[in-house]
């Protein structure tokens, strides 16, 4: 963390500008809408929209792609050799990321990181320039403050910008984010000195965001394995992959060749836990052949088994898995059942 | 008028008590006022968390398939388009007459809660109350009821509906309905699609398949996709893999709509479920079409009817099956 | 730019000894870049493998980690890549990722009595600790090896068995569940034939590998013969992809088989939810 917060203001009419800059220098991934909001990359300023609650799709796409090309091979006579995909040289830059997103990928560098590191994964994170956008608006499917996130002040991020009036309050949380508002110092200007005052306005309106209890849940989700409390979850579950994609801490993913007689490749794409085969083995044993172990196992994995493993809850309180369940599964009340004891009554 | 929730947990439990079902699919209150959620009981004792609303859009005969070759008689409640999915169930042998109690409920309209939100300006949390008034909804928000009128809330699927009182139960919940005073043209969504050109279509089916992330939400959620094994998760021969290539995608997509020819009714599940808003319906409604010009068959309404793509007539069109 | 952990590398198949109609022991050399033929590995521990094109699996070390050239794979055909795999021929190409996983606790158990169970093909992971025993002898006590499959055709590494039998104070036992005219050695479940032999938990430790159905009435019995749970060790299967705990598929419980795992005391196990 800098101890000097480098702080600017830029009016609102000249963001659009500032993302056309942003675009030309580097890659510019930012929300777009198309059927719904996803974090695209964009040519121009124009195409990004800030107009929206929260996006359907986490920008988790930019550092964990749905696929991406790990290798290629080809024949050279003495058989496959395999060249990994090169790196792209250009610099990225991602505008508009929320605090709980921008949690999430805290969380994932846990997953990618360590001693064994996704140099894919790593690299992508290593070249990228995080813009983080202050929110205000969440939906009532939002329970971000239950992981100690501030909506209105993303963390892990280079750059905050905060909607005031009628600019945005920029800051710089990081000397890569400093550096950044240093080369486009054209478009920003000095603080008027209310931008700290006009925030706090507007963030008390928050007060009524979901806050759940989450203190020992991990400990309290021991007891329930096998429970019959997810025999009727699991009941309900279709089973698909809504949850886990939309997800922006979810990182399970397949291996899969694709080969020819000339050569081909080896990609990763995102899989999902409640699909029927993602535990399936060749032999035909399936440790979890149904969907009351499949369920199980991905609340498990959130609540209990990455908490014990790397220290933190691996959700964020997006509230995208609750919004966009076919059939209205709801983790906070998940939570809330676990956290109460209340599992005893189906 | 449609039924309140109360009776309706009334005679489910009557169902109960008498042991005509041993188990019911119904609904039950959801995560917010706008939703719903579908909900499992065991017992009479349980019927107070059933309810009955303009927001159960869930299909649930799907469920039905988790419940054969079990222990007794599974009940579920069922709206017309439901019902009908029903009966593709039966004739394909899935699921036998004597394991399932249908009882029917006739449905004037399902609410789109995003359209819901959009025509009054308000969140969830300030709607409080929905009921079906026949031809308008009465809304509560901040504890004022207005009537809206319900074609600017209706799901799109219900625009069209032709089936609003179930085609097959064992009791039926309420007054029949003939039909919907607002339901004109069954194939407007089609001949939009059948009035541009090749190059027109492809641009716009490349564009929606792009999209796609195959969450296979809406093929789980269908309830006539009924195969134990799913091509598209086989591994040998391995048909897809999970890349969200173009090719892939249109493949899984139009292959599908084919799975589903003369078996598929409009439930409208698939399009509900897609988080990526790619209008599913329009691609399974042309089938829907072609079917019916080729055959002159209507799926989900007669048990008895043989479905065209696996019955053999001396008058089919080819040759050979 | 740390190392690629994805990336196979290249190695050639040495030798390929057909054990059973489906199981196969490959030998590998890596096309080491400095000259190198293979990886140092422990007992235990497992590579992925890949015929690029087909696939990548997960397939257990069978040799022993002492002599520095070898590297040898028994690879049953089941599915995909085993089946490509199999069809491969001495000289191919493969890919080889690894070594992955925790390994047996071989150091710790010296001065110990041995006792090998092995089911089907569950006996590759414990040949490499057999060998690797063998390697030893003076530091290890009695070894007792217990072996079975379905018949005698599905026995693997028959070659070796009269080698096994010689080695000084150690003890081969072969049961089969079902024989034909010329078996003439026990008829049984490996349970069942655990219990008759009757070894003695005193100073011993127990090391298993079979189908999940097996263990679970190995380790029954292993407990009725008053083995304690920190003395009786096995080896898990799991469906993987990486191999190195990032694609989330593999885990039982909090643990991972790759990472954490293969190699699991019975102790261990029980914390573990029974999946």
């Amino acid at each position: 963390m800098v101890t000097k917060v480098k702080s600017k203001i830029i009016k609102k009419n000249r963001l659009t500008e500032l993302l056309d800059k942003l675009a030309k220098e580097y890659d510019l991934i930012g929300p777009v809408q198309d059927n719904v909001i996803s974090f695209k990359q964009v040519k121009s300023g124009s195409e990004i929209t800030l107009d929206f609650v929260n996006s359907v799709l986490s920008p988790k796409n930019a550092f964990f792609p749905q696929t991406e090309t790990l290798f290629r091979f080809s024949g050279d006579g003495e058989g496959f050799k395999a060249e990994p995909e090169p790196e792209t040289d250009k610099e990225r830059v991602i505008f508009g990321i929320r605090a709980c997103d921008a949690r999430s990928l805290h969380l994932m560098d846990m997953v990618f990181g360590g001693q064994l590191e996704d140099s894919y994964y790593m690299r992508k994170r290593a070249k990228t320039i995080l813009i983080g956008l202050a929110c205000f608006n969440p939906a009532e499917t939002c329970f971000c403050p239950t992981f100690g996130i501030d909506p209105t002040s993303p963390e892990g991020v280079d750059i905050v910008f905060t909607d005031v009036d009628d600019r945005y309050w920029v800051q710089a949380l990081t000397e890569k984010g400093a550096s950044l508002l240093d080369q486009l110092a054209e478009f920003f200007d000095e603080p008027l000195g209310d931008e700290a005052k006009l925030k706090d306005a507007k963030a008390a309106g928050l007060t009524k965001m979901k806050k759940l209890d989450v203190a020992g849940l991990p400990d309290k989700m021991e007891p329930l394995y096998n429970d019959a409390y997810w025999e009727s979850i699991g009941m309900k579950c279709l089973g698909c992959g809504i949850c886990t994609y939309l997800c922006p801490t979810c990182h399970c993913f397949d291996l899969v060749d694709e080969g020819r007689d000339e050569g081909g490749e080896r990609f990763r794409s995102w899989d999902s836990c409640m699909f029927p085969d993602f535990t399936l083995m060749a032999s035909g044993e399936n440790p979890r052949p149904d969907q009351k172990a499949r369920v199980q196992q991905r609340f498990f994995h959130k609540l209990k088994y990455f908490p014990d493993r790397y220290g933190e809850v691996a959700c964020t309180g997006c509230g995208r898995c609750l919004k966009y369940c076919p059939v209205n599964i709801n983790i906070t009340k998940i939570i809330g059942d676990v956290m109460s004891g209340k599992t005893k009554n189906e | 008028m449609t039924i309140s929730s109360e009776e309706l947990q009334a005679k489910i439990k009557k169902l109960f008590e008498e042991g005509t079902i041993d188990h019911f699919i119904g609904y039950e209150a959801g995560s917010d006022s706008l939703h719903t959620t579908p909900c499992f009981l065991k017992n009479g004792e349980q019927v107070s968390r059933l309810v009955w609303n303009p927001l159960c859009p869930y299909n649930l005969s799907k469920y039905l398939l988790d419940f054969r070759e079990g222990e007794g008689r599974t009940g579920i409640l069922v709206k017309g388009c439901d019902a009908r999915s029903v009966v593709e169930l039966l004739k394909q042998n899935q699921i036998t007459r004597d394991e399932v109690f249908i009882v029917g409920i006739p449905c004037t309209g399902q609410v789109d809660p995003d359209k819901l939100l959009e025509v009054t300006g308000a969140s969830p949390a300030e709607i409080t109350g929905i009921k079906d008034e026949g031809d308008a909804f009465s809304v509560t928000v901040k504890g004022k009821t207005q009537k809206i009128d319900k074609q600017k809330l209706l799901r799109d699927k219900c625009m069209v509906c032709r089936y609003p009182t179930p085609p097959l139960y064992d009791t039926l919940l309420g007054e029949a309905v003939d039909s919907l005073p607002w339901v004109t043209d069954d194939y407007a969504l089609v001949k939009e699609q059948e009035s541009l050109s090749s190059e027109e279509k492809a641009a716009h089916w490349n564009n929606e398949f792009s999209q796609c992330i195959r969450c296979y939400a809406c093929r789980n959620i269908c309830p006539v996709c009924i195969c134990k094994e799913c091509i598209f998760d086989k591994k040998m021969p391995r048909w897809v893999t999970k890349s969200t290539a173009l090719p892939e995608n249109m493949v899984y997509h139009l292959i599908r709509a084919f799975h589903v020819a003369g078996r598929c009714v409009d439930c409208g599940e698939c399009e509900r479920a897609c988080p990526m808003n790619i209008p599913l319906r329009s691609l399974n409604k042309k089938v829907e079409k072609d079917v019916l010009d080729l055959f002159d068959y209507t799926s989900g309404v007669d048990v008895d009817q043989p479905a065209p793509l696996t019955t053999y007539q001396t008058s089919d069109l080819e040759e050979f099956l | 730019m740390s190392e690629n952990i994805y990336l196979p590398r290249m190695a050639t198949i040495k030798s390929m000894r057909p054990e059973t109609i489906d199981v196969t022991t490959f030998q590998i050399a890596l096309n080491g870049t400095n000259g190198e033929s293979r990886f140092d590995y422990e007992s235990g521990q497992f590579a992925e493998v890949s015929v690029l094109g087909v696939g990548e699996a997960p397939i257990s070390i069978t040799s022993s980690p002492t002599p520095p050239e070898t590297l040898e794979f028994s690879i049953r055909r089941v599915g995909q890549l085993t089946n490509a795999l199999h069809e491969l021929n001495v000289g191919d190409k493969i890919g080889i990722r690894g070594p992955f996983g925790n390994s047996f606790p071989l150091k710790e158990l010296e001065g110990q009595n041995m006792l090998i169970i092995g089911g089907g093909i569950g006996l590759a992971p414990m040949r490499s600790v057999i060998l690797n025993l063998f390697d030893n002898r003076k530091k290890y006590g009695k070894i007792d090896i217990i072996y079975g499959a379905r018949s005698p055709q599905d026995l693997v590494f028959k070659s070796e068995y009269e080698e096994w039998q010689n080695v000084e104070n150690t003890g081969l036992y072969l049961t089969v569940d079902r024989g034909d005219e010329e078996w003439k050695g026990n008829v049984g479940l490996v349970p069942n034939f655990l219990k008759e032999i009757n070894p003695s938990p005193e100073n011993t430790t127990g090391i298993t590998c079979g189908p999940p159905i097996m263990i679970k009435f190995v380790v029954q019995a292993l407990a009725e013969l008053g083995f304690t749970s920190e003395h009786v060790i096995t080896t898990m299967e799991r469906k993987m992809k990486c191999g190195v705990g990032k694609c989330g598929r593999c885990n039982i419980g909090g643990k991972y088989v790759c990472l954490d795992g293969p190699v699991f005391t019975l102790k261990q196990l029980e914390e573990m939810p029974s999946d």
